[in-house]
């Protein structure tokens, strides 16, 4: 953290600043609107109109307070979309760390993975958001609470909601 | 177990013992796969360095965008810069007015608080108050000055001759002692002098000289010749002429046994002033000569 921080300082407005802030913070939005939506496209106009915002304010907006500014703008920017589309993400699929080839296995292997996305797909929308932030970007429960502005433990409370009812769908409870 | 344990749990924040209770309770195991099957997930691709190598063009795109709408954006704010220091130096000396002036051979661009600019000719002086600029865009002028006003509510521009009101557009006012004469290059401007008001039109002039109104002609040119370093004359009194010549190059100009009534046409470089002596000596059929950092023009029959 005290690295990024001696990196940031400066002025937004300069070029080299704002590639490090990008570097640093666009795919977390991408991620972070990608899983509030389920939606690829959403997630990169996000990235970039939070960017541009943060471009044309960059001599009004401290380097310190940049990653909150973009994340607001990013979250403000879908805030009156009706969520008429289901969610639907889909994940780069992970190789196989085991090395069964038993095809039974395998068979009950994807069809594990096919539970577990639906699963995932019809969380709430807090809850997948923090969920997946920690266990696909391993963000800190501390991080993921002060992205979204609640307390620490508001976030573990919906971690424990998120794998229950995730263990309660694909065991079908 | 403690409050959201699996959360705890998931986070390695678990005590040994409640671990080993967690474990040996039904749900490990599927909460175990659950955890497993997610852990180190790989999210959609995600190429950050594409994704900013496409803001800087959207980025790029917009500033083009508004360099269209605004094609002397760049130029605005270089004298906006340049403005802002004279006026910050004037504004410590004086709180109401602002008052800006040039000297001979000196040419000044600033930029009112609506973004009209002005350009200030040799030896002339506008004053404005910033203050009340909002509601009431009105500039004093003494001299000679271009003006390219910003759309918007009326804009006047007030000297001893008279006045001249504007509602966006651009136009010169020159006005030097008996000397006035307002020249519209786009939209129209209304001139009120001696309680009478004029309409011009893009393209013509109004002149008066000694007071009396005279009948000029149009200026041909999208912007005053003195914008492009040059002063042009159109049947204008010679005395006129030898003016303008000594505000442009700060030369003294004397005069000896010559006509200071004829009228001149013509135009002289702002630059160069040997030429410029030429310019106007040879059409007038006049002669000068240089006497110490003085110059005196004398007619052909004096000695």
């Amino acid at each position: 953290m005290t690295s990024l921080k001696s990196k940031d300082t400066g002025n937004v407005c300069d070029e080299q600043v704002f590639g490090t802030l990008f570097k640093a913070n666009s795919k977390m939005i991408f991620n972070y609107i990608y899983y509030k939506f389920g939606n690829e496209e959403k997630a990169y106009d996000a990235v970039q109109e939070a960017f541009l915002k943060l471009w044309e304010n960059c001599a009004k907006v401290p380097p310190e307070k940049a990653k909150s500014f973009v994340y607001t703008v990013a979250n403000n920017l879908y805030l009156n979309v009706i969520k008429a589309e289901k969610v639907r993400l889909k994940y780069a699929d992970k190789s196989l760390k085991t090395t069964h080839e038993d095809p039974e296995f395998l068979m009950e292997e994807s069809e594990f993975k096919e539970k577990l996305d639906n699963a995932l797909n019809a969380l709430p929308e807090n809850q997948r958001i923090t969920f997946l932030l920690h266990r696909v970007d391993g963000k800190k429960y501390a991080e993921i609470a002060e992205l979204e502005g609640v307390s620490v433990k508001a976030i573990e409370k919906r971690m424990h909601l998120a794998l229950k009812s995730l263990r309660d769908k694909i065991e079908g409870i | 177990m403690q409050e959201n344990y699996l959360a705890k749990w998931l986070n390695g924040d678990l005590t040994e013992a409640e671990l080993l209770e967690f474990k040996n309770s039904d749900a490990y195991v599927s909460y175990k796969r659950i955890a497993d099957a997610t852990d180190g997930l790989k999210g959609t691709e995600f190429d950050d360095s594409r994704a900013y190598q496409a803001l800087k063009n959207r980025r790029e795109l917009q500033d083009r965008k508004v360099v269209t709408l605004h094609p002397f954006r760049k130029f605005f704010r270089v004298a906006a810069a340049a403005a802002v220091l004279i006026m910050g130096s004037y504004l410590y000396l004086s709180l109401s007015d602002q008052t800006i002036s040039t000297s001979y051979a000196e040419s000044k661009e600033i930029t009112l608080p609506d973004l009209s600019v002005v350009v200030l000719n040799a030896d002339s002086e506008i004053s404005y108050s910033e203050r009340k600029w909002d509601n009431h865009r009105k500039v004093d002028l003494e001299g000679e000055a271009f003006f390219k006003v910003a759309k918007g509510e009326r804009f006047t521009v007030a000297t001893d001759a008279g006045q001249i009101v504007v509602l966006g557009t651009q136009f010169n006012v020159e006005k030097r002692k008996r000397f006035f004469e307002v020249t519209c290059f786009e939209g129209r401007v209304s001139v009120s002098f001696n309680n009478k008001e004029t309409q011009l039109s893009a393209g013509s002039s109004f002149t008066a000289i000694d007071g009396e109104i005279v009948e000029a002609a149009a200026p041909g040119t999208s912007v005053p010749s003195w914008m492009n370093d040059e002063s042009s004359f159109k049947s204008v009194p010679l005395k006129y002429v030898l003016d303008e010549f000594e505000r442009q190059h700060d030369i003294a100009v004397q005069t000896q046994n010559i006509d200071l009534k004829q009228l001149f046409t013509g135009t002289f470089s702002n630059t160069d002033p040997d030429v410029a002596l030429k310019s106007i000596s040879v059409p007038s059929q006049i002669k000068f000569k240089f006497e110490g950092d003085k110059v005196l023009f004398y007619g052909e029959n004096t000695p």
